[in-house]
C-alpha cells in the first residue's frame, strides 16, 4: 500500500530548519554520528537533545538509532516522560504507538491510543495514527472499528478520509473506498496515484460505480486525474482520457492534460496524446506543447494535422529553433504527404543552422518522400547528395531492394537501424535467396511502399512464380496483404496453394493457422477446427502448435473467447 | 532373421501394448488428460486409474484415436510394452498405490439455469475444457424426475434457500438481478410453488433423494452450504422477507432437522437479512466485512490407496498443497461436520476444512469449498477463467477427479 508510506511524511513536514539555536549542538553531533553508523554513540546525544527546542526531531533520531541497535524498548519510559510534559505533541504520541507496535505490546498499544483519545478528545490524530498502524499490518477490520469509533466521537470522519479509503479498499468495499478517496483527494491532491493504486483491484462488477463516484459533479481535477490513472491501469487509456477531457479548462486542467499526454506519448498512444495536447493548446497555445501535438499527430498518421498544429509562426523567426525543432517535423510530414520538394526547399532554407548529422538524416527522410511519390531517380539523387552516409543508409538499402539489387540490399538492410514488419519480411526473403538480383521482388516491395496493396499482392504472386526458392514466403506475404484488405477468398486461395504445393515449407503451418483463424472469424468453427487439427498432427514440431491448440479450443468453444 | 526382428521391433514401437498418461510434472496438460480418459472409457477401451502412481496416472488401451486426441490436445502419453507394464504393476503392488479399473463413463448432469449469469461455474469450465460431455438440468428437469437419468450431478453457485445468494443486498437494481428474480419467481409459480424458497427447498430434497438412491453428487461454492440448509430446513421458514414476504422464523435454528442433512449438523443460521452470509458453516465469510478470514493453503490427505480407494481417487494430484480460493462458501467449519464425514483436504491449524466427502444412502456426496481454483477472488462480472492458461491446475484437477471416480469398478475391500 503505497499510500500508507506516503501519508505520514506529507502530514508532518520536517521542522528542524526553523530551529537551530546553539543548545541544539548535541542534536547535530548525534545526526553526524548516526550518519556515520555510530548508533550507540548517537543515542545518548539524541537523549540530551530531547530537552532542547529540537526535541521532536531528537526523538525521531533516537527512535531510529535505538531500532538499529535493537533497544527500542528503552524508548518506552522516555516517551511516557515526554508525553507527560507535553500531552499535545502529536509526534510523541505517534512514536509511542509505533514503538509499542514494533515491540508487539498490543495491550499497551491499545492503552496508549485510548489515553491519547482521552487527553485530546477532539483530535482526529489518534484515530488516524492508530488506524494507519493497523492497516500496515493488514488488520483492516480492526482499523475499520477504530474509524467507526472516530465517527461516533468526532461526529464524522472527514479528516480521516484517507484511512477510511484504505480500510474500505482492504476489505474489498470498493464503492465505499472510492467515495472516501474522492473526499480525501479534495484536501490532498498528491494522493491521486495512491488512490489509483488502491482501487486498481476493483472487480469489473464494481467499476461502473467507482467510475460514477469520480465522475460525479462537481468536477475536481484531482479526482479526474486519479480516475484517469485508474482507467489506464484497468487497461483502457481511452477511458482515462474520457475522465479528463471534460474538465473545465484552466491551468490545472492543462497540466493534467499535458501529463496524461506524456504517459500516452511514452506508450506510443499517439491519438490519445494528440487529443490531450490539443485540449491543452485550446486553453493556452505554447510552442512546446504545439510541437508535441504536431509530433503526436504525425506519429498517429495525420501528417496534415502535424503541419497545422505546429505552425512555423510559433518560432517567431528564430532560425536556430526552426532548424532544430520544426524542420525535422516538417520534413517528415511533407515527405509523408508526397511533398518532398517542399521539404527539400525547407531544409535548404535553414541549412546553415543544421548540423551535418541532422542534415543527412533529413535528406534520408526526403529520399523516402521521393520513393513514396515513385520518383526513384530523385530519391537516389537525394541520397547521393549526402555522400557515403547516404549510400549506406536504410533508405539506400530499400532503394536497392526496390531495384531488385539484393546484393546491396542484403548488406544495407541487415545493418540498418529501423525495424518494421516490412523489414522483417524483406530480411527473411533476402536470407533465403542466393541470387544477387530479383527485380520482381523489388517491384512488389515498391508497390507496398507506395501503399498500393492491390498491386503489391499481385506483384508478390508474380514474384513467387519467378522465384521458386522463396515461393511460399512470397505467397504468404501476398495472402497477408489480401487478408488485411478483407479479401478473404483471395487470401484463402493463396494459403491453399501453399498447402497444396509447398506443404513442406516453413510457411505451410503459418498459412494453415491463418486460414483457420479466418474461418473462425467468419463463423466456420468446424472448418477452422479441421485445419487446426491437420496443422497440429502434420506439423507437430512447429512453434505454432501451441497457438494452434489454443485456436482449436476456441473453435470447439472449450474455452471462453477473450 | 535379422530382417524379421527389425520388422517386429518397428511394429512394437508403432503400437505399444498400452498408453500411460502420466499425471506428475511430466504431464503437459493435466486437465485434458481427464477428457482423454473419459473418451477411452466411453469408447469401451480398457482404462485403469493408477492411484498414487506418478500423480495418479491413467493406463489406457493404445488406439489410434486416443493417440490422435492426445496429439491434438498436447497431452503427454508414454507408449509402454508388456515388460514395462509388468514393472509398473510390481511397483504398485509393493507401495501405497492401486490400479483401479475404470469401466463405465458416467452420465453427467450440471444443475444450471439456461440463461447467462454474471458469474461462471468452475466445473462447467473444466468439463468444457477437458472435452467431457454433460447435460444441463435445472428446476424444471429436477421437478420432473429427470435426475434418475444421470449418474453424477454437479451443483455450484445455486442458493437452495431460495434467497438468490442475498444479492438483493448489493444488486437489487442491477438488470441481471431483476431478471433473475422475475424468471425464478415465474418458474416457481409455473411449477406450483408459492415462491422461490419453496421451489428451491423442494429441488434440494429431490437432489437429496437422488443421492439416497445411489447418485454421485459433487457441489462447490454456495451450493454446498445452502443445499444442506434447505434440506435440514425443509419445514422451517429460513428465508428472509425479500424473497417470500415473511421474515425468517426467529426459532429457525432450533427447528432445523439436521438428521436429514448429508454433511453438516448443528449449524446456526444467519438471522440478519442485512448480513451477506447464510450460516456459520462457512469458515471464511468472504462477503461479511469484519468476519472475512484470509486465504491460506490447503493440504490434501494421503489415504491408503488399497484400503480407501474412493477418497484416494478424489485427492489424486501432482501437488499436495494448493492455494486456497474464495467462494460465497469457501470452507466448512469443523464444528459443524457430521462424525462420518471424510476430510479430504484441510488448512493446517485452521478451524475449517476445504474438501469433504461422505456416503448418504446408496450414494455419495463430495463438497469442495470456493468458486474458482484459479481466480481466488473471483467477483460477479469478472470474465470466466481461460483454462488453456491453467492446464496443469491442481485445484481444477480435484474437480475432474470427481467426474471420473464414478467410473471406477467397485472392488471388495481387502480387509
Amino acid at each position: 500500500m503505497v499510500a500508507i508510506g506516503i501519508a505520514p511524511i506529507a502530514r508532518r513536514p520536517p521542522t528542524i530548519a526553523a530551529q537551530a539555536p546553539a543548545d541544539t549542538m548535541a542534536f547535530y553531533k548525534a545526526l553526524d554520528l548516526e550518519a556515520a553508523g555510530k548508533y550507540k554513540e548517537a543515542a545518548p546525544l539524541f537523549r540530551v537533545a530531547l530537552h532542547t527546542p529540537a526535541s521532536v526531531n531528537a526523538l525521531l533520531g533516537l527512535e531510529r538509532v535505538l531500532a538499529e541497535i535493537g533497544q527500542s524498548d528503552s524508548l518506552v519510559a522516555t516517551l511516557d516522560t515526554l508525553i507527560a510534559s507535553n500531552p499535545h505533541e502529536e509526534t510523541y504520541r505517534t512514536v509511542q504507538l509505533r514503538t509499542l507496535q514494533s515491540l508487539g505490546r498490543e495491550a499497551a498499544l491499545r492503552a496508549a491510543f485510548d489515553k491519547w483519545v482521552h487527553d485530546v478528545p477532539d483530535s482526529p490524530s489518534p484515530y488516524r495514527e492508530y488506524a494507519d498502524l493497523l492497516l500496515q499490518r493488514n488488520r483492516s477490520a480492526a482499523a475499520d472499528s477504530v474509524l467507526a469509533r472516530a465517527n461516533m466521537t468526532l461526529g464524522s470522519t472527514k479528516d480521516l478520509q484517507l484511512e477510511v479509503a484504505q480500510a474500505r479498499a482492504a476489505q474489498g468495499q470498493w464503492v465505499e473506498s472510492a467515495q472516501a478517496w474522492r473526499q480525501a483527494l479534495i484536501k490532498a491532491d498528491y494522493l491521486e496515484q495512491a488512490a489509483a493504486y488502491a482501487l486498481a483491484p476493483t472487480p469489473m462488477s464494481s467499476r461502473p460505480q467507482v467510475r460514477e463516484i469520480f465522475l460525479s459533479l462537481p468536477i475536481e481535477v484531482s479526482s479526474r486525474r486519479a480516475l484517469a490513472d485508474l482507467e489506464t491501469s484497468w487497461g483502457s487509456a481511452s477511458d482515462g482520457w474520457n475522465a479528463l477531457k471534460s474538465i473545465p479548462p484552466d491551468s490545472a486542467a492543462a497540466d493534467a492534460w499535458s501529463e496524461f499526454a506524456k504517459r500516452a506519448e511514452s506508450e506510443e498512444r499517439w491519438t490519445l496524446a494528440r487529443e490531450a495536447l490539443e485540449a491543452a493548446l485550446r486553453w493556452k497555445h505554447t510552442p512546446d506543447v504545439a510541437l508535441r501535438a504536431g509530433t503526436a499527430a504525425l506519429n498517429g498518421g495525420d501528417a496534415a494535422a502535424a503541419l497545422r498544429l505546429a505552425p512555423l509562426a510559433d518560432a517567431n523567426g528564430d532560425s536556430a529553433l526552426i532548424a532544430k525543432s520544426y524542420v525535422p517535423l516538417y520534413a517528415r510530414a511533407l515527405s509523408s504527404l508526397g511533398r518532398p520538394a517542399e521539404a527539400e526547399r525547407m531544409v535548404a532554407a535553414y541549412d546553415r543552422f543544421i548540423s551535418p548529422g541532422a542534415h543527412n538524416s533529413l535528406i534520408r527522410t526526403i529520399a523516402w518522400g521521393w520513393v513514396r511519390t515513385g520518383d526513384m531517380n530523385r530519391a537516389r539523387a537525394a541520397l547521393a547528395a549526402t555522400g557515403a552516409e547516404g549510400d549506406s543508409s536504410d533508405a539506400a538499402g530499400w532503394l536497392a531492394l526496390y531495384e531488385g539489387n539484393l546484393k546491396t540490399a542484403r548488406v544495407l538492410l541487415r545493418g540498418g537501424t529501423e525495424s518494421s514488419p516490412e523489414l522483417a519480411m524483406a530480411l527473411a526473403l533476402i536470407a533465403r535467396i542466393k541470387a544477387d538480383t530479383a527485380p520482381a521482388i523489388g517491384k512488389a516491395f515498391l508497390a507496398l511502399a507506395r501503399s498500393d496493396s492491390t498491386a503489391a499482392a499481385a506483384q508478390f504472386v508474380d514474384a513467387a512464380d519467378k522465384t521458386p526458392v522463396v515461393r511460399s514466403l512470397l505467397l504468404l506475404s501476398a495472402a497477408q496483404i489480401q487478408s488485411r484488405r478483407g479479401n478473404d477468398a483471395d487470401a484463402i486461395a493463396l494459403w491453399k496453394r501453399i498447402l497444396d504445393t509447398e506443404n513442406d515449407s516453413p510457411e505451410a503451418p503459418q498459412a494453415e493457422l491463418e486460414w483457420a483463424r479466418t474461418l473462425r472469424r467468419a463463423g466456420d468453427a468446424s472448418g477452422a477446427a479441421a485445419h487446426l487439427e491437420h496443422l497440429i498432427l502434420t506439423y507437430g514440431g512447429s512453434a505454432l502448435v501451441p497457438q494452434a491448440r489454443r485456436e482449436l479450443d476456441l473453435a470447439k468453444a472449450a474455452i471462453p473467447p477473450n | 532373421m535379422l530382417g524379421l526382428a527389425a520388422l517386429a521391433l518397428s511394429a512394437n514401437a508403432a503400437r505399444a501394448q498400452r498408453l500411460l498418461v502420466p499425471m506428475d510434472d511430466a504431464q503437459q496438460n493435466h486437465l485434458k488428460a481427464y477428457g482423454l480418459t473419459y473418451t477411452a472409457i466411453k469408447a469401451g477401451a480398457s482404462a485403469e486409474w493408477l492411484l498414487n502412481y506418478r500423480g495418479g496416472s491413467f493406463l489406457l488401451a493404445d488406439t489410434p484415436e486416443l493417440r490422435r486426441q492426445a496429439g491434438l490436445a498436447g497431452i503427454t502419453i508414454e507408449p509402454i510394452d508388456n515388460g514395462r507394464l509388468g514393472q509398473i504393476r510390481a511397483e504398485i503392488a509393493s507401495n501405497n498405490m492401486e490400479a483401479v479399473p475404470l469401466e463405465k463413463a458416467p452420465k453427467i448432469a450440471v444443475y444450471r439455469p439456461s440463461e447467462e449469469l454474471p458469474w461462471d461455474d468452475a466445473v462447467t469450465l473444466a468439463l468444457n475444457y477437458a472435452g467431457i460431455p454433460y447435460t444441463s438440468v435445472y428446476d424444471d428437469e429436477v421437478e420432473h424426475g429427470d435426475l434418475s437419468k444421470y449418474d453424477w450431478l454437479h451443483l455450484h453457485h445455486e442458493d437452495f434457500t431460495g434467497q438468490l445468494n442475498k444479492f438483493y443486498l448489493s444488486y437489487r437494481d442491477a438488470p441481471w438481478f431483476i431478471d433473475l428474480l422475475q424468471k425464478n419467481t415465474a418458474e416457481a409459480k409455473r411449477l406450483g410453488f408459492a415462491n422461490i424458497p419453496a421451489l428451491k427447498k423442494d429441488v434440494a430434497d429431490k437432489i437429496r433423494e437422488f443421492v439416497d438412491r445411489g447418485g454421485f453428487l459433487f457441489a462447490m461454492c454456495g451450493a454446498t452450504e445452502t443445499l444442506e440448509l434447505a434440506i435440514a430446513g425443509k419445514n422451517v421458514d429460513i428465508a428472509q422477507s425479500f424473497l417470500d414476504g415473511t421474515p425468517m422464523d426467529p426459532d429457525a435454528d432450533r427447528k432445523m432437522d439436521w438428521k436429514r442433512a448429508m454433511a453438516f449438523r448443528d449449524a446456526h443460521l444467519e438471522q440478519s437479512p442485512f448480513v451477506n452470509a447464510m450460516s456459520d458453516i462457512d469458515g471464511h465469510q468472504v462477503n461479511v466485512p469484519g468476519r472475512q478470514q484470509p486465504l491460506g493453503t490447503f493440504t490434501l490427505f494421503n489415504f491408503s490407496a488399497k484400503f480407501d480407494p474412493v477418497p484416494s481417487m478424489l485427492v489424486q494430484n501432482h501437488r499436495a498443497v494448493i492455494n486456497d480460493f474464495y467462494g460465497v462458501t469457501t470452507s466448512f467449519n469443523k464444528a459443524v461436520l457430521k462424525p462420518g464425514d471424510i476430510i479430504l483436504a484441510n488448512e493446517e491449524g485452521a478451524p475449517w476444512v476445504k474438501y469433504i466427502h461422505g456416503d448418504y444412502g446408496k450414494g455419495t456426496w463430495t463438497f469442495y469449498g470456493g468458486h474458482d481454483p484459479e481466480d481466488p477472488r473471483h467477483a460477479i462480472g469478472n470474465p470466466p477463467t481461460d483454462l488453456s492458461l491453467f492446464k496443469n491446475s491442481p485445484g481444477y484437477r480435484l474437480i475432474l477427479n470427481n467426474v471420473l471416480f464414478p467410473a471406477a469398478k467397485k472392488k471388495p475391500l481387502k480387509t
